[in-house]
């Protein structure tokens, strides 16, 4: 092996030599001999210049690099000349490493590569929501910090561009971009002072919107788009890259902070706040900072506030705050691939451990020989590393496919989930676990066969027999292998058990046949009520003229995603003095809804078309029924909204349903869950009725079909009225179960592995069992022993491991189960029937694996066992 | 090739704390170079040691790695350059810590070699 970089040492070492050929031929001629003879009986006299010279360079490399290179070689040779131990071995690793690169990937992009702005380390996230006034007070006052806030969430039509699109907005302080230090690509953000009516008809684009919509047409900046019924010009264009609050924005526009409207100003969104830490503040003086105004804000308010309201509220790092809900997700994914990453390790140590048997001989004739033991460990060591690098390499190529899987199985709305690629970090971490899984799984059998009883592996004439100690090491591989397997099939089949509750969770409606869609004319076309209605009751009309259709419109589709508040006044409950009137999810429906949605009516009526226009009814659910009238029947009672006259009489109580998500009818700041039809009265929070509407209907004919009519019959109505979120109800649903059926499916996954690996493993150690008694169970069978004996030895054999490593796994799981908690519904964590089921499974599966070699052992022929040796 | 590389080797480890003391001693006496040292040798020990430059260069270039030595080019007396080595101060300490190693092993070869002594006591 030469080293390049010796390359004027070498030089040197050359002249070195020259000088020294030279000085003694110089002493020949002194003492009288010819000039050609003395060189050349110098040169004789000096011996071979090469090889002096490279014996000499020998002294340059470092020891342990020398060996490393003898040793990298030696293993490379062993490992070509059995390709099938090195293909099953590499490939275990590599499935292992594989999918922990995979699952670290995601890790990496999500919770540890810092955001995209500059001085990231700068940016805080205040824990709380502030409407308008209050983030401007904060904006005032705050020292140790600039802060910006932001509404997400929000749509505007884009109308005047072809056919009419319905967008996301963020509406934005004026300084948010400039807090982020994000610059646009085109155009400017806003400016402070923007974020004021009257000042701010601005917008700016997302990349993305102005390629689609605006074909990337640069004159698009300057000139006026009619967005939610208003002119807005368009003064910037943000960067691909830039995906604040997520990649969902398509449009940001200025806040309005407005004292004069009081009901937006102090009860309109709640918005989440970020800050940039000033030069020279902490995060700590900006926490002190935000909890001494948490105690001063409640009182700018027109109305009193609850002292409960943001009582917790905080600052923290911006990168924890948006990605705070993943995070005990991907943590526990990452340990789950962390165990199956041990169980291959287990799996490859065990193999090595097998064919070290066989190596045994050859170990310990070089141990006679000399070799030092820490330098045979040394080497068994730098083969199992080389190993395992191989199977990083080929599991790099295996996490490259994994994350673009991942990617596409995850829900969409993971935060950050499009920014996460393989980068340094990733192949930093996927070298280190290379070397450290060739440590773990090379350690053991380098140790073991580094000890090896020189005289006893001699003496048997390098047969192999059962080394005791080899055989308890195996054993104990096997026990943990399927201790591990248990913990995650326990996992798997409780995330299984908690996704079942939650798909068969009655959810008070029956989604199929339902195809539902946003109807969403701009908020000012409203403003005139009646033209609202007669429109929505043409758009009705259309629908229902098509045979076998039946439709309804409601504000917020159960699941959807939306929540409408009303304060309203409940009859015989008036609020204690000082404290707010309940706060109800309004939803505003047609008649027919009910029926549409096939939510049970469980007493009292419905509602008819005589209620648009007479006198005033609701709706509520049981649970509001249970909770305002318990043990009475709620129809005949009354609620009032807020600023109402009218008393509205509860004509009919019908079912909960799951309304918010599939294990809650409504979020907890929610008192209570009433219905009323849709008319001029029918207003929400803002006394305005709902613009925006979804339509349900149930027919019998294709989606696909409908979908079409609807958009057309919309568009012969009105034509500036975008239809958006065309989906079944069963697509709405599924949506809701999205992440735990992402969660669980990935867990399964990696259960599987771990069984499979497992498995292999108990089956490997059973085999080596058997191949080496094969001449003890020869002599037995000779000796007049049943089959049956041998064949239940051996299974009782497998069947001590099995169940010694499912009793471990059961004990860990009872222990660790606990982080799972978070992430299920309707099982509890150490749920008995899956942690016997598991069990069970695991027994019977592992069982099997051991009757392979069973029967082996059983069918051994005494005649040609006992000749064998 | 390789077989003869073997050799040399093996005589390298035969010689090696010899040589390496003798190396020591010599650049005692002052700076000297290769070939130098092994005229020296040569000379002090009246010719009965002959050093094998493959092992002598070995041997230089190892102990300057330990920096017992340290190595730096000159022109010699008769105007040719030349790489001289000289000794270190921890080469110093070493020198006097393998004269006494020395010492103690030609006692005891001594004492295994003339028995005569012991068995005369009793």
């Amino acid at each position: 092996m030469r080293f390049p970089w010796w390359g004027r040492k070498r030089q040197e070492l050359d002249e070195e030599l020259q000088s020294h050929l030279q000085m003694a031929a110089r002493a020949r001629i002194e003492r009288g001999e010819d000039e050609n003879e003395a060189a050349r009986a110098a040169r004789r006299e000096f011996g071979n210049v090469g090889l002096v010279n490279e014996v000499t360079q020998d002294q340059w490399k470092q020891r342990w690099l020398k060996d490393f290179v003898e040793d990298a070689r030696y293993g490379l040779r062993r490992m070509l000349k059995s390709p099938g131990f090195t293909a099953i071995a590499v490939l275990t690793l590599a499935l292992g490493i594989g999918a922990n690169t995979a699952i670290f990937s995601l890790v990496n992009g999500i919770l540890l590569v810092s955001l995209p702005y500059p001085h990231p380390e700068q940016l805080v996230s205040v824990t709380g929501a502030y409407p308008k006034g209050a983030f401007v007070a904060m904006r005032e006052q705050i020292r140790a910090m600039d802060v910006g806030a932001y509404a997400e969430g929000h749509e505007l039509n884009l109308t005047g561009f072809g056919e009419p699109v319905r967008l996301a907005s963020t509406s934005v302080s004026a300084e948010l971009f400039s807090i982020l230090g994000a610059r646009p690509d085109l155009g400017r953000t806003f400016y402070p002072g923007e974020d004021v009516p009257g000042q701010g008809n601005f917008v700016i684009l997302s990349h993305a919107l102005w390629e689609q919509r605006f074909g990337s047409n640069v004159s698009i900046l300057g000139r006026s788009i009619e967005l939610g019924g208003e002119n807005r010009q368009v003064v910037g264009v943000m960067p691909a890259e830039f995906r604040f609050p997520s990649t969902k924005t398509q449009v940001w526009i200025p806040l309005q902070n407005d004292p004069r409207n009081a009901v937006s100003f102090w009860a309109g969104d709640f918005m989440p706040a970020v800050g940039r830490l000033r030069p020279g503040s902490t995060l700590g003086q900006a926490r002190t900072e935000i909890r001494m105004f948490q105690s001063r804000v409640g009182a700018l308010f027109p109305w009193p506030m609850p002292a409960s309201w943001n009582a917790h509220a905080s600052v923290v790092p911006l990168q924890n705050g948006m990605v705070a809900d993943v995070r005990a997700r991907l943590l526990i994914l990452l340990s789950a691939v962390g165990l199956v990453l041990l169980i291959a390790c287990s799996n490859v140590a065990n193999l090595t451990l097998s064919r070290a048997a066989t190596r045994e001989k050859e170990i310990s004739i070089r141990t006679a020989l000399g070799a030092a033991r820490p330098r045979i460990t040394r080497q068994l060591l730098t083969e199992s590393v080389l190993q395992a690098s191989l199977g990083g390499l080929l599991g790099l190529g295996f996490a490259r496919e994994g994350l673009v899987l991942l990617k596409v199985m995850l829900p969409s709305d993971t935060p950050r989930l499009i920014e996460t690629h393989i980068d340094w970090r990733v192949l930093l971490f996927t070298g280190a676990l290379a070397i450290l899984t060739g440590v773990v799984f090379g350690l053991a059998p380098a140790l073991h066969s580094s000890r090896a009883a020189l005289t006893e592996a001699l003496r048997s004439g390098g047969r192999g027999t059962a080394v005791p100690v080899s055989q308890r090491l195996r054993s104990c591989l096997a026990i943990a292998q399927v201790a591990f397997a248990v913990l995650l099939v326990i996992a798997a089949g409780l995330m299984i058990r908690s996704f079942w509750s939650l798909s068969h969770v009655n959810a008070g409606f029956h989604p199929e046949h339902i195809l539902t869609a946003r109807i969403t004319p701009n908020e000012s076309f409203c403003n005139d009520a009646k033209r609202c209605l007669t429109f929505y009751r043409s758009v009705l009309d259309q629908v229902q003229a098509f045979p076998g259709n039946n439709a309804a419109l409601v504000n917020t589709l159960p699941l959807g995603g939306r929540v409408s508040k009303r304060s309203l006044v409940v009859e015989d409950h008036d609020p204690p003095p000082g404290e707010d009137s309940p706060l109800f999810w309004l939803n505003v429906v047609t008649p027919g809804y009910f029926r549409v949605m096939g939510i049970p009516l469980l007493s009292g009526r419905g509602f008819a078309d005589s209620d648009i226009s007479g006198a005033p009814v609701t709706v509520v659910t049981a649970e509001t029924a249970r909770r305002y009238w318990p043990g009475q029947n709620a129809v005949g009672k009354h609620i009032r909204l807020l600023d109402d006259k009218d008393w509205r009489t509860v004509v009919g109580v019908i079912a909960d349903v799951r309304a918010y998500d599939l294990h809650r009818n409504a979020p907890e700041w929610i008192d209570g869950t009433a219905y009323v039809p849709y008319n001029s009265a029918a207003t929400l929070e803002d006394r305005r009725i709902p613009a925006e509407m979804t339509i349900a209907i149930r027919t019998a004919s294709d989606d696909s079909q409908i979908a079409t009519m609807l958009r057309t019959g919309v568009a012969a109505i009105n034509g500036e009225v975008p239809v958006s979120e065309v989906k079944s109800m069963g697509a709405v649903v599924s949506e809701a179960v999205s992440t735990p059926a992402s969660t669980m499916t990935l867990l399964v996954v990696l259960a599987a592995l771990a069984l499979v690996l497992g498995t292999i493993g108990i089956y490997g150690v059973l085999s080596f069992l058997v191949s080496n008694r094969t001449r003890e169970i020869g002599i037995r069978l000779a000796l007049g022993a049943q089959r049956t004996d041998v064949l239940r030895s051996v299974l009782g054999e497998g069947a001590k491991l099995s169940l010694t490593g499912i009793a471990l796994g059961l004990a860990g799981a009872f222990a660790v189960m606990r982080v799972l908690s978070g992430e299920l519904y309707g099982v509890g964590a150490a749920d008995p029937l899956t942690f016997c089921s598991v069990a069970v499974l695991v027994a019977v599966v592992a069982l099997t694996a051991c009757y392979v070699p069973a029967r082996r052992a059983m069918s051994v022929d005494p005649v040609v066992a006992l000749r064998y040796e | 090739m390789a077989e003869k590389r073997e050799r040399y080797q093996n005589r390298i480890e035969l010689l090696q704390g010899t040589l390496d003391l003798l190396v020591l001693q010599t650049l005692q006496w002052g700076a000297q170079h290769g070939y130098g040292i092994s005229v020296a040798i040569r000379n002090r020990s009246g010719d009965i040691l002959q050093v094998d430059t493959g092992s002598l260069y070995p041997a230089l270039h190892r102990l300057e790695k330990q920096k017992w030595i340290k190595s730096e080019w000159k022109i010699s007396e008769n105007k040719q350059r030349a790489k001289y080595y000289r000794l270190t101060a921890t080469g110093k300490k070493q020198l006097t810590k393998e004269r006494s190693k020395w010492a103690q092993l030609s006692d005891a070869i001594a004492g295994v070699l003339n028995p005569l002594e012991d068995e005369s006591e009793p």
